[in-house]
């Protein structure tokens, strides 16, 4: 077995982890994250929800109950939490525009307004997509873009389809990487006689170098062109968890990808060591400390059962909200279920309670009381409490 | 306007779908008219069994005897619809050595042949058997596709010039002089309606029988009971598994396509309509299912649903659902009605038979049932599950959990001309895997607006009233890696694309 040895050891690659080792990484310290796969941050809209259930996201903080990660965090760490990640986007090619003091509205698929804070810069111009003609183009074949969900619901759009000759967001996104492909869907744009107004595509713009197709197209057509976020797989989600990763490995950290946790080792309220199965030969990492990230039900770090839910990798208490019949409401489209209140609690410093573990953090999802869906703070809450974590961590190391 | 005709049946179940192919082939005209699309009531929601009719032996022996005729003419006549999958009943420790005793005598008297296996003997043959059984007991149970069953009877019927009308609810029964002389129906998205007028109506309307009854000035006895069924991801055994002692919750569980479907509960409903699952039922039949297959216990369950049997009261008692005959009875009204309740699918065939034997009696007619020695017509092109045809063209699915593609989704779309989505879903089984559509609708809803077949304009609420109906059956069986992606779900619908936020 690899024996290794580190100052933190990160668990879960998701936002949040990402943003705890990318904090940790920048400051010097020997860092590794373990991550089992892709995170479910791939199957998002790449946007950054903050606080979608109020018009300031920054005052609406305070109103949340206390026990919410945000007010675990404080404001203030919310705030520099998400400057920072604006910051370290400009740096990696992908920038992300809004303001923290005022979310925003952008176009769904179906034609609906979804409520979000941070957008990268391939959906800047979505804002206000009501104020101005639309023209939508999409691709034949495509399986997860519909164009007439979005001009039955809105007046002023037309609609033509390119043909890429392929189905699926992901074969668009890489078709969208070479320069030739771009070219020739700049010049069947310029061909088309468009009326005034805006361009707006599902999002396929590349994986590789968004900002300068969007330029492109901007500068071929003289026409402001947006994305649309579409359905899992995502375009913008991957090129999200990808800056962040990149960015990571560009601080000196160690990745450990497409490695699961097999074992822990505690001793004397502290983690001493976790044991890693992968495709390689299993190794050990030990640590001075460790930061679980591994995400809620969609990511695995909870797992539910019959009538309980479990903690994969520590086996932590988990808060659950009742008994199994009191985890869902009958309405499908209720602003949140109760289930999704459970998690890790954990004190100020982010250490879960009851597990007498001093060296171990949490962050991201697999907190308590976080109710993502009910107050639409996803990315938002990842960064955020990633970030407080990461610098609770920063307390103990130094 | 108003069309003529000489038999209107009202239900598109299996027994409905059962009377229109026997009329057609006795050379009567007729209209079905259902309310939703076919197999919407019990047949639809059963868990797909072709009794032998061993679990009836015991108690009821008519009925019993009826199942195994019935079973042997369906395996012939019904092919492809039928999956010859043989059963058990297993004994496990505690259950009572009498009633295995009176069951085999039983079966014996009513001519259900039993093998009876050694524990090892029976583990070979379902090696997902708990190893603790006492013993098994081989009978010929077989597992059906109800749906397919239906569609089957109907294309008879249309061939032969029988008109069926689904999606169509019935609103009126005319009545003239106290007699039935037609319906008035209203198209289910339309609202228009249409006028039929015939010679005799026949209630094959199941569990709202009564309902059909009294439209009519006319009463049913009915002793209505709710039974919960739950579905796995996969495959546990390729057997039917009953267990063997009394009738009771959770006793069977019953291999279909790609799943296994495990059931029932049995709980007394006043309505047809508007049926919720406890959670505790789910508890209670997949406590029941593990103790047969321990593998259910920590298998994928994609969702629930539930069904009411159309059971007959019992003249004077309130008897619990179990314990009445699942008999059939034809009544007729005297007043150009006539209704068929009871039963069950594994004899829809022979109650449809007896039905139109009453009805032609009434017209004056006098032509011989064929429907025992033909076999169902549209058999052939049926394509089961060619796994080949359905990866060939991966570019194109749209529906990943069962491979369905876009043409097939085109295809069901222009032979139907249907502006319902659940019409396609039943004909591709689009939205039947484990995601239970939660990806696929949108796609299925998407082309239909591409085709110019639904009109998006109300496609958004087709598709949140496809995902409140969804939820009904996955949330009583929320847990595990169902729960993971019911969460993933909620993610695409609440957080991608915004609904629920007052939109749409």
């Amino acid at each position: 077995m690899g024996e290794h040895g580190y100052d933190v050891v990160i668990i879960g690659g998701g936002v949040a982890g990402l943003t705890a080792s990318i904090y940790l990484a920048g400051k010097g310290f020997r860092t590794a994250l373990v991550s089992r796969g892709d995170p479910a941050c791939c199957l998002s809209t790449g946007c950054i929800d903050v606080l979608g259930a109020h018009e300031d996201p920054m005052k609406g903080i305070d109103r949340l109950p206390r026990n919410h990660p945000y007010r675990i965090a404080g404001r203030r760490t919310v705030i520099d939490a998400l400057e920072a990640f604006l910051g370290l986007m400009e740096e990696r090619g992908l920038p992300y525009r809004g303001s923290l003091g005022r979310n925003t509205g952008i176009l769904t698929p179906i034609g609906t307004t979804k409520t979000t804070c941070l957008v990268p810069i391939t959906m800047e111009a979505s804002s206000g997509f009501t104020t101005t003609h639309i023209h939508v183009v999409s691709f034949k074949g495509l399986r997860d873009f519909y164009p007439s969900y979005i001009t039955s619901r809105l007046a002023n759009t037309s609609v033509s389809v390119f043909d890429a000759g392929t189905s699926s967001t992901l074969g668009l996104a890489t078709k969208f990487d070479e320069p030739s492909f771009v070219d020739d869907f700049c010049a069947w744009l310029s061909g088309l006689e468009l009326p005034p107004g805006k361009i707006a595509v599902p999002a396929v713009l590349g994986l590789k170098d968004p900002k300068a197709v969007l330029q492109r197209i901007r500068a071929s057509t003289g026409r402001e062109i947006f994305e649309i976020p579409t359905l899992p797989p995502s375009v913008p989600g991957i090129r999200l968890f990808r800056a962040l990763k990149d960015a990571f490995l560009a601080r000196g950290g160690h990745l450990y990808w497409g490695n699961a946790v097999a074992s822990v080792e505690t001793r004397s309220g502290q983690v001493e060591a976790i044991t890693m199965a992968g495709p390689c030969r299993p190794s050990r990492a030990h640590a001075r400390a460790f930061i679980l990230a591994t995400g809620s039900f969609v990511g695995g770090g909870l797992f539910a059962q019959r009538g309980s839910v479990r903690e994969t990798v520590f086996d932590l208490d988990v808060k659950v909200p009742g008994p199994r019949r009191d985890w869902f409401l009958n309405d499908f489209f209720s602003p949140g279920h109760p289930v999704e209140a459970s998690g890790i609690e954990v004190d100020s410093s982010f250490r879960p309670l009851g597990c007498g573990l001093k060296n171990l953090f949490a962050c991201g999802s697999i907190l308590a009381h976080g109710e993502i869906m009910r107050h639409r703070c996803g990315h938002g809450l990842a960064i955020a409490t990633g970030s407080a974590a990461a610098r609770a961590c920063e307390r103990l190391l130094s | 306007m108003s069309t003529r005709t000489d038999v209107i049946i009202i239900g598109g179940g299996a027994t409905g779908c059962g009377i229109a192919r026997d009329l057609a082939l006795r050379g009567v005209p007729h209209y079905l008219v259902e309310r939703g699309d076919f197999a919407s009531g019990a047949t639809g929601a059963c868990h797909g069994l072709l009794h032998s009719g061993a679990r009836y032996a015991v108690r009821d022996k008519e009925a019993a005897r009826e199942c195994i005729t019935e079973n042997a003419i369906l395996k012939t006549i019904a092919k492809k619809c039928v999956e010859v999958t043989g059963g058990l009943f297993v004994r496990l420790p505690g259950d009572s050595k009498r009633y295995r005793d009176e069951f085999l005598k039983s079966c014996e008297a009513t001519g259900i042949e039993t093998v009876i296996l050694s524990p090892s003997k029976a583990l070979e043959l379902v090696p997902s058997l708990n190893p603790a059984i006492e013993e098994a007991v081989r009978v010929p149970d077989c597992s059906i596709d109800p749906f397919r069953l239906c569609l089957l009877n109907a294309t008879t019927s249309r061939r032969l010039g029988g008109n069926i009308l689904t999606h169509h609810e019935v609103v009126e029964i005319i009545r003239e002089k106290g007699r039935c002389v037609g319906i008035r129906a209203r198209e289910r998205l339309t609202g228009e309606i249409k006028e039929i007028r015939g010679r005799i109506v026949v209630n094959a309307s199941g569990a709202w029988g009564d309902r059909v009854a009294r439209m009519a000035g006319s009463r049913v006895p009915m002793a209505l009971s709710k039974g919960s069924l739950v579905i796995t991801n996969h495959r546990l055994t390729n057997v039917v598994i009953n267990r063997l002692r009394p009738p009771s919750d959770g006793d069977i569980i019953v291999p279909n396509e790609a799943v296994c479907l495990a059931g029932t509960t049995s709980i007394p409903v006043d309505s047809p309509d508007n049926l919720e699952i406890d959670p505790s039922e789910v508890d209670t039949v997949t406590t029941q299912a593990e103790q047969m297959v321990p593998a259910f216990g920590t298998t994928r369950l994609i969702r629930a649903y539930t069904g009411v049997r159309p059971l007959l009261k019992a003249s004077g008692t309130e008897a619990d659902g179990r314990s009445i005959s699942r008999g059939f009875q034809i009544i007729d009204h005297k007043n150009g009605m006539i209704s068929i309740l009871g039963g069950k699918l594994t004899t829809y065939r022979l109650m449809a038979e007896k039905t139109v034997d009453v009805v032609m009696d009434v017209l004056g007619f006098k032509v011989p049932c064929r429907t025992a020695e033909l076999p169902l017509e549209g058999q052939d092109e049926l394509s089961g599950y060619p796994l080949s045809k359905r990866l060939s063209k991966l570019d194109d699915i749209v529906c990943e959990c069962e491979l369905v593609s876009r043409s097939d989704v085109q295809r069901a779309v222009n032979a139907m001309a249907t502006p319902y989505v659940g019409d396609i879903q039943h004909r591709t089984r689009l939205g039947m895997g484990p995601c239970q559509g939660g990806f696929c609708t949108y796609r299925a809803l998407g082309i239909m607006q591409e085709m110019g077949r639904v009109d998006p304009d109300v496609s958004l609420s087709i598709l949140k009233e496809f995902l409140q109906r969804r939820f009904k059956g996955i949330r009583p069986a929320l847990w595990g890696d169902q729960l993971r992606e019911e969460q993933l779900i909620e993610s695409i619908y609440m957080g991608i694309l915004a609904m629920g936020q007052g939109h749409g």
